[in-house]
């Protein structure tokens, strides 16, 4: 095992860990940064961000609108004070990414253009075509790649997290490449690791967003919040769940049962499809769960049928969409419906930060999807997340940076990094007759039958005592692959080991949440309860799963109220 | 969506073990859907057989560029490619070429995001612009010059069909893509900056076009990198090499340096009329500077003579009238010399009401078909390998002799690559009596290069190993051919010198398909 220090540790390299990176080298260029990432930097999830970026940048918007409906959008669950700063730092980071060369969509008169996005007041997303992701991504690392205290290591696991009397200390990682265990030191180490998507089946997320970081700081001794908060998005195309745009409806896309039925005017009579995301994905899901799905090899599915718009408008409106219908799903909008369902699309929850991204751990940070601020409470408006990323991950960089130069290396306990070492040995030299593939379906399949759109009592907690089970099996999971060298084998195994443990908090988080609040949806409890729920679950990790605590929401300016479109 | 299983299709997957230093290959049948992607394919194996199968992938949806890997020969991105549209029942999977192989279909990438490094991936403006809180302001116009530019997902499959990046000194089609994104960018102010890093390299691209063809996101690479050529020369920033060949050309309206009044000694004892001598003929044969001037090549051309004169064809060259085509000039971004040649080409041609071209080199054939003011002039225009197959067809011509060979065709960039002829060489030369036609493993689209391309021909320096031709007769040999035979005068002028300089002339020989031709005769 070979020992690296550095002042700094940033793990992944998504929007929140490059924009921390940069952010911390302005801060100071003589401190030494890392950025640890599984997959080469522009291969992490971020790049798949479409819609926008959510900024006030005109007059006729304010930080107050853009606030409340975020708190609104939130179902009154985000800590306002978060919120309230949030939105004053989005501009900034807009310019900053303009500035580096990010190809932002402009008006006629060459400032930035904007446009309308679900559950906004205004028209604030700022956008560059449907790749708002994609090019912020390119445009920040592109700056970050200039700095020459930043040590990129690309395609490096990280596998735990060492903490030493409550301080974070440093970090093990799997150098893929080689497939060497190696040990870090580091001063601050922020999590970037992003969101833990996969422990659905079904979900618009890359395959790479696992929850690492998320499971690692829990199993450090940091606290998880809000975890039964994930967000569904009405169209992901079946089988692969790729986000479908809501450009598709918004053109004048019918969402049809099997019946042939515009089932959606039934639920949102005006709106119909162009409803609000939780709305129309929990009439997908009552649609099909009353049996009015269409039948597909991959289960039950929703037709989204465009054909009555005509090749010429689709190829004109939606030549992307069409593209991405032929090339993943084989089908062509032109001449059939595109089959989607609703897909797991965001995780509310994660490490518990405050608006310094602190975490309770010294010399701890965490931004992006992996932490909970929380600025979007038991919902999360669109545009909301990579405006996070920008401005958490500049929080995150300058906040750990100044930690790192004010502080001192600690020494890495042996026994720790020994003790990891056996850990994944023992994992790899297994010879159980069980196989991850299998569990990690079988994951899937508990929390899509027991743990998805709708909740209730005793689904969920058949669905613990299942998780539970699992982690079980999971003892005796063999991996075939013995070889060393960019054992993805190894890999995903070790994935699904954190998803093991985030499925089980996301359960028991869900379990008591008795009310309906947000994107948590009970059908034993279809109200939500302010007198008794307005308070955010923390999840600790204790040897015999998670041990829950509550925390109040920060409320500044906007008291609750019942939340209507 | 069906839920049938289509199709079963076979899976051949190259692998390598690096502990064992073992290269193997394992072959998997996989239940095909509609929707099943190479991708979906990948994990089913992965899932079901074998959990060491070892590949990249994360986004599953095109966009991070994690996945490209070679299905039989070609580039592509795993997971967005359907099965079924690949219309097979095997495939052979291999991982990406130019990168050295980690595992199975996983190459080291390192050099290839090394080359980001070497340029400069933000704006550059004066310091004191950063300053500014507000955005830069960019009208939609000027977004669009270079928004096509900004859709790389760095993939590298640009990379792995590209014969200059063999060489590593070469910054790679996305680079020099990237580059000219950022010069074209109405915000940036650095252009003398962004020139420095590929002044030295950019040359070696041979404008063969397969990263454009392969690119998943269509970025035009090849026409970025022509318009960093053109900055180049614009700046006078040129090597020696190229500097020499556009001045031959300024001074004679030919890269080879000869004057024009020679232009027709290779057809000296052959009686071939030329324009204006006589005012019509039914074809113009061009003849391509390389064809009148190259000694070694002016066989070729003769060869042409007669197979027009064996069908009967009333034929005319330009003579001396006939200047450089100009393909090279305006691909080593010579724009306004371009300008000057295919004026006068053009209006030669319009001078004298040419009804039919045809052409000896790819060359000729390309510039004339694809680039203004020639294809505004809608020139109806073949390449001889068409005109003779066509003859063939309708049995206008039969060559008496046997030519008992094994032949290898290497496919012209220009000719294949760029205006999709494939076919009717290859009819030509299995038209022969006695040639066996073999495929080489890279054919067709999947062609490589000989190297020659953009004026490379004339400026070549690299280290044999860094050489296109090279690697190239190295594959021909690997089949046990007789003769690489091409279509293309500069082809034959690489391919030869790389017999050359690998000392096998007792082993292999290059020959136009004419020239072949020309023993049957
Ligand atoms: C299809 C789609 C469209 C979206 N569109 C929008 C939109 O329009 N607007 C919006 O605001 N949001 C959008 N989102 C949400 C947004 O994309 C994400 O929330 C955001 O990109 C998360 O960024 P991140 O930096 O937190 O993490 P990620 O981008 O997921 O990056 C995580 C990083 O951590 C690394 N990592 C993880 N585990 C490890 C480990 N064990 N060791 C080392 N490294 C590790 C990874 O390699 C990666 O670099 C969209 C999401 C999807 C799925
Ligand atoms: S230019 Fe095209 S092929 Fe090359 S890396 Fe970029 S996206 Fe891939
Ligand atoms: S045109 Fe050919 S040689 Fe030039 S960069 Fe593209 S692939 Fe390489
Ligand atoms: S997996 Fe991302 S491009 Fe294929």
């Amino acid at each position: 095992m070979e020992k690296y220090s550095h002042d700094l540790i940033i793990v992944g390299a998504g929007l929140a860990g490059l924009r921390a990176a940069v952010a911390a080298a302005e801060v100071n260029s003589k401190l030494d940064i890392a950025v640890l990432s599984k997959h080469h930097p522009l291969r992490s999830h971020s790049v798949c961000a479409q819609g926008g970026t959510g900024a006030v940048m005109r007059e006729k918007d304010s930080y107050d609108l853009h606030a409340y409906d975020t708190v609104k959008g939130a179902d009154f669950l985000a800590d306002q004070d978060a919120v309230e700063f949030f939105v004053r730092q989005v501009p900034r980071e807009i310019v900053l990414t303009e500035h580096w060369g990010c190809p932002w969509s402009r008006n006629a008169e060459g400032k930035i253009d904007q446009r309308p996005f679900g559950g906004h007041t205004f028209p604030r997303a700022c956008f560059a075509a449907d790749m708002t992701g994609f090019l912020e991504m390119h445009a920040i690392y592109g700056k970050a790649t200039s700095y020459n205290n930043i040590k990129f290591y690309d395609e490096w696991f990280v596998t735990s997290l060492i903490v030493e009397d409550k301080a974070a200390v440093g970090l093990t990682a799997i150098e893929m490449k080689t497939g060497e265990i190696q040990a870090f030191r580091a001063k601050s180490i922020i999590m970037a690791t992003g969101g833990h998507e996969r422990i659905y089946e079904f979900t618009t997320f890359s395959h790479s967003t696992t929850g690492d970081g998320m499971a690692m700081a829990y199993r450090a001794g940091a606290p998880l919040e809000d975890m039964e908060f994930v967000q569904f998005h009405p169209t992901g195309l079946v089988p692969s769940g790729v986000l479908i745009t809501e450009g598709a409806r918004g053109e004048g896309g019918y969402l049809l049962n099997a019946n042939g039925e515009r089932f959606m005017k039934k639920y949102a009579p005006e709106k119909i499809e162009l409803g609000p995301r939780d709305v129309v994905s929990r009439a997908e899901q009552t649609e099909i769960l009353e049996g009015r799905g269409l039948q597909g090899p991959y289960g039950p599915y929703i037709a989204l049928d465009l054909r009555h718009l005509g090749e010429e408008r689709i190829n004109l409106r939606l030549p992307l969409i069409r593209d991405v219908a032929i090339k993943l799903g084989g089908v062509d909008p032109v001449k059939e419906p595109i089959p989607i369902r609703p897909a797991a699309h965001y995780s509310m929850g994660g490490i518990k930060a405050n608006v310094k991204t602190e975490t309770p751990i010294a010399g701890l940070y965490a931004a992006g999807e992996c932490s909970c601020i929380s600025v979007h409470g038991a919902n999360r408006l669109g545009t909301n997340s990579t405006a996070e990323c920008l401005v958490f991950g500049a929080v995150a960089g300058e906040e750990a940076a100044k930690h790192a130069s004010s502080s001192s290396l600690h020494e890495v306990p042996q026994e720790k990094l020994s003790a990891e070492e056996n850990r994944i040995h023992e994992i790899v030299s297994r010879n159980g007759n069980e196989r991850a593939p299998a569990i990690r379906d079988e994951m899937r399949r508990i929390m899509k039958e027991e743990v998805w759109i709708y909740r209730n009592g005793p689904q969920l907690e058949t669905a613990l005592k299942e998780i539970r089970q699992l982690k079980n099996r999971f003892r005796s999971v063999r991996i075939e692959d013995k070889g060393k060298p960019f054992n993805t084998g190894l890999l995903e195994t070790l994935q699904l080991d954190f998803m093991l443990d985030l499925a089980e908090v996301t359960i028991a988080c869900a379990l008591p949440r008795a009310e309906s609040r947000g994107a948590h949806s009970r059908t034993d409890y279809p109200k939500r309860d302010d007198q008794n729920w307005l308070k955010h679950t923390l999840a600790y990790c204790t040897g015999d799963g998670p041990r829950l605590e509550y925390m109040p929401v920060t409320i500044t300016r906007w008291p609750p109220v019942a939340r209507t479109y | 969506m069906g839920i049938k299983v289509e199709k079963t299709v076979e899976f051949r997957i190259s692998r390598f073990d690096p502990e064992q230093n073992k290269h193997y290959a394992s072959t998997f049948k996989v239940p095909i859907r509609k929707g099943t992607t190479l991708l979906d394919a990948l994990l089913y194996i992965k899932d079901n057989f074998d959990d060491s199968l070892t590949f990249r992938h994360s986004c599953r949806m095109g966009i991070c560029g994690s996945c490209g890997i070679n299905v039989n020969g070609q580039p592509m991105l795993a997971c967005y490619t359907q099965v079924l549209d690949l219309g097979a029942d095997s495939l052979l999977l291999e991982p990406l070429s130019n990168f050295q192989v980690i595992k199975d279909l996983v190459v080291d990438i390192e050099p290839f995001f090394d080359t980001y490094k070497r340029i400069k991936t933000f704006l550059i403006k004066p310091e004191q612009e950063f300053k500014k809180t507000d955005e830069f302001a960019q009208s939609p116009q000027d977004l669009k010059k270079y928004w096509d530019l900004t859709l790389c997902i760095k993939c590298s499959i640009c990379n792995s069909a590209c014969p200059a990046a063999i060489d590593a000194k070469f910054l790679g089609p996305s680079s020099l893509t990237a580059t000219y994104r950022f010069i074209s960018d109405s915000r940036d102010q650095g252009l003398d900056e962004r020139l420095k890093p590929m002044a030295d390299n950019v040359w070696l691209c041979t404008q063969c076009n397969s990263c454009t063809m392969f690119c998943p996101k269509k970025l035009p690479c090849a026409n970025a990198i022509l318009d960093d050529h053109s900055l180049l020369v614009e700046a006078g920033n040129i090597p020696r090499t190229v500097k020499d060949v556009l001045e031959s050309v300024y001074k004679y309206h030919n890269p080879m340096g000869t004057h024009q009044s020679r232009r027709m000694e290779w057809a000296k004892d052959l009686d071939v009329k030329t324009f204006p001598t006589v005012a019509k003929a039914d074809v113009l044969l061009f003849v391509c500077c390389s064809n009148a001037f190259d000694p070694r090549n002016q066989e070729i051309a003769r060869g042409m003579v007669s197979i027009l004169n064996r069908l009967g064809v009333d034929f005319a060259t330009l003579g001396a009238e006939e200047w450089c085509c100009g393909d090279h000039m305006l691909r080593l971004g010579e724009k306004g010399l371009f300008e000057e040649l295919s004026a006068h080409n053009v209006s030669m041609f319009e001078k004298l009401n040419v009804k039919k071209i045809v052409t000896i080199s790819p060359h000729c054939y390309n510039t004339f078909k694809n680039d203004k003011p020639y294809s505004d002039a809608k020139l109806n225009v073949q390449h001889y390998t068409q005109f003779i197959a066509e003859a063939i067809e309708q049995g206008r011509l039969k060559l008496p002799n046997t030519v008992k060979r094994r032949i290898a065709y290497h496919d012209p960039c220009f000719l294949g690559k760029r205006n999709d002829v494939y076919d009717a060489p290859r009819n030509v030369l299995r038209s022969v009596n006695g040639v066996e036609l073999v495929e080489m493993k890279r054919t067709r689209q999947n062609s490589f290069c000989c190297g020659g391309g953009a004026g490379r021909v004339w400026t070549e320096e690299a280290d044999p190993d860094k050489r296109p031709c090279v690697s190239r007769v190295k594959e021909a040999l690997e089949l046990g051919v007789e003769n690489i035979a091409a279509a293309c005068p500069f082809c034959i002028t690489t391919l030869e010198d790389a017999v050359k300089v690998l000392d096998v002339e007792s082993k292999i020989s290059i020959k136009d398909i004419l020239e072949v031709m020309k023993e049957a005769a």
